[in-house]
């Protein structure tokens, strides 16, 4: 039993160090968010809620600025499902880990699933077992209570605080995703895919274009899939 | 008005996120689907990465004074070499906080 639970222990631990790097980098990004909806004029309960119960970074910067420009409630849920379309990817790329097991594991995990996540769902083995699924949920949980936190410190604080957000933390990310990615690229379709989603990418960024993560996405995935089955068949 | 809204948009983040976790939900995937889905990984990631690194205010940065440049390539080197998380981040930092500081 004892050992059970230094098991239960060591995988919290290190679900929540494996995701600090990046709990720590969104901390401009939650200031910025509760300073902006205090700003745009919502209350401090409603404000804290979009990041309790709508938990995403994007989706609540871009949507507390049209609720507060008065777009329409369809303009706002729209643009919010767009945004968040790369969900589905996640959830298909763990539906075989993940809808077998029981309806807590999946609602909180569900939950939990952003970007961050999912980055660190990467592993083959991920979610077997009860270790794995503990640690996801360390990692999932610790980065939902850091934005949830940094969200209150830009709601009381944001007005007096500098903007944070050219201060270079988002580097943290960067690093932590090519710490997770470069190990993969052990075939040439994997490097296909790498480079495709790099290109792509760039060239939606600079033309502003909202659905351009998840085409990048899926064309690099197309690429590593095609280069794949052109190996396969010569 | 505002909680309905902030309600209806919670369903759309959970929704897009667990709708696949669903196992009641009919859908089979396939061997080439589960092949194309093996690349999201490297797909997703590298297409949040790029941006951070190259794209500041609307612009593309592909400049020697570009810290995120060096720390990317810090960061690759030691991925490449350690394929640990700890040290990739480390000395990413390193090198992104060191060409920050130079202040071209």
């Amino acid at each position: 039993m004892k050992h059970i639970n230094i098991g239960v222990k060591v995988s919290i631990r290190k679900g929540v160090v494996d995701m600090l790097p990046l709990s720590l980098a969104v901390l401009p990004w939650g200031i910025l968010f509760g300073s902006i909806a205090v700003q745009r004029g919502f209350s401090w309960l409603e404000a804290q809620m979009f990041s309790a119960i709508i938990f995403g970074g994007a989706v609540q910067i871009v949507t507390v600025e049209l609720i507060a420009d008065n777009a329409s409630l369809v303009t706002v849920l729209f643009t919010a499902f767009v945004i968040s379309s790369r969900h589905f990817l996640y959830g298909l790329f763990l539906r075989e880990k993940l809808s077998p097991q029981p309806l807590r594991w999946r609602l909180g995990l569900g939950f939990l699933l952003t970007d961050e996540l999912f980055a660190l769902s990467g592993h083959r083995r991920a979610y077997r077992g009860r270790l794995r699924l503990i640690y996801g949920l360390a990692a999932g949980g610790s980065f939902y209570l850091a934005w949830n936190i940094w969200t209150f410190v830009g709601i009381v604080a944001g007005a007096v605080l500098p903007d944070l957000t050219e201060l270079g933390l988002d580097f943290a990310i960067a690093a932590t995703f090519i710490a997770l990615v470069v190990p993969e690229i052990k075939t040439l379709a994997t490097l296909a895919a790498v480079i495709t989603a790099a290109i792509f990418s760039l060239l939606f960024s600079l033309w502003e274009f909202e659905l351009g993560l998840v085409i990048a996405a899926l064309l690099a995935m197309a690429a590593g899939f095609t280069v794949q089955q052109l190996r396969r068949a010569s | 008005m505002t909680l309905l809204t902030i309600l209806l948009l919670a369903c759309i983040t959970f929704g897009t996120r667990y709708l696949f976790l669903e196992g009641l939900l009919p859908v089979r995937l396939g061997s080439n689907i589960k092949q194309f889905l093996s690349y999201s990984g490297p797909a997703v990631l590298t297409a949040i990465t790029m941006p951070i690194l190259f794209v500041h205010t609307h612009q593309l940065d592909t400049s020697v004074s570009n810290p995120y440049l060096w720390g990317a390539l810090a960061a690759i080197a030691a991925a490449y070499k350690t394929a640990n998380i700890y040290w990739t981040v480390g000395l990413g930092t390193l090198a992104f906080a060191a060409v920050s500081s130079l202040h071209f």
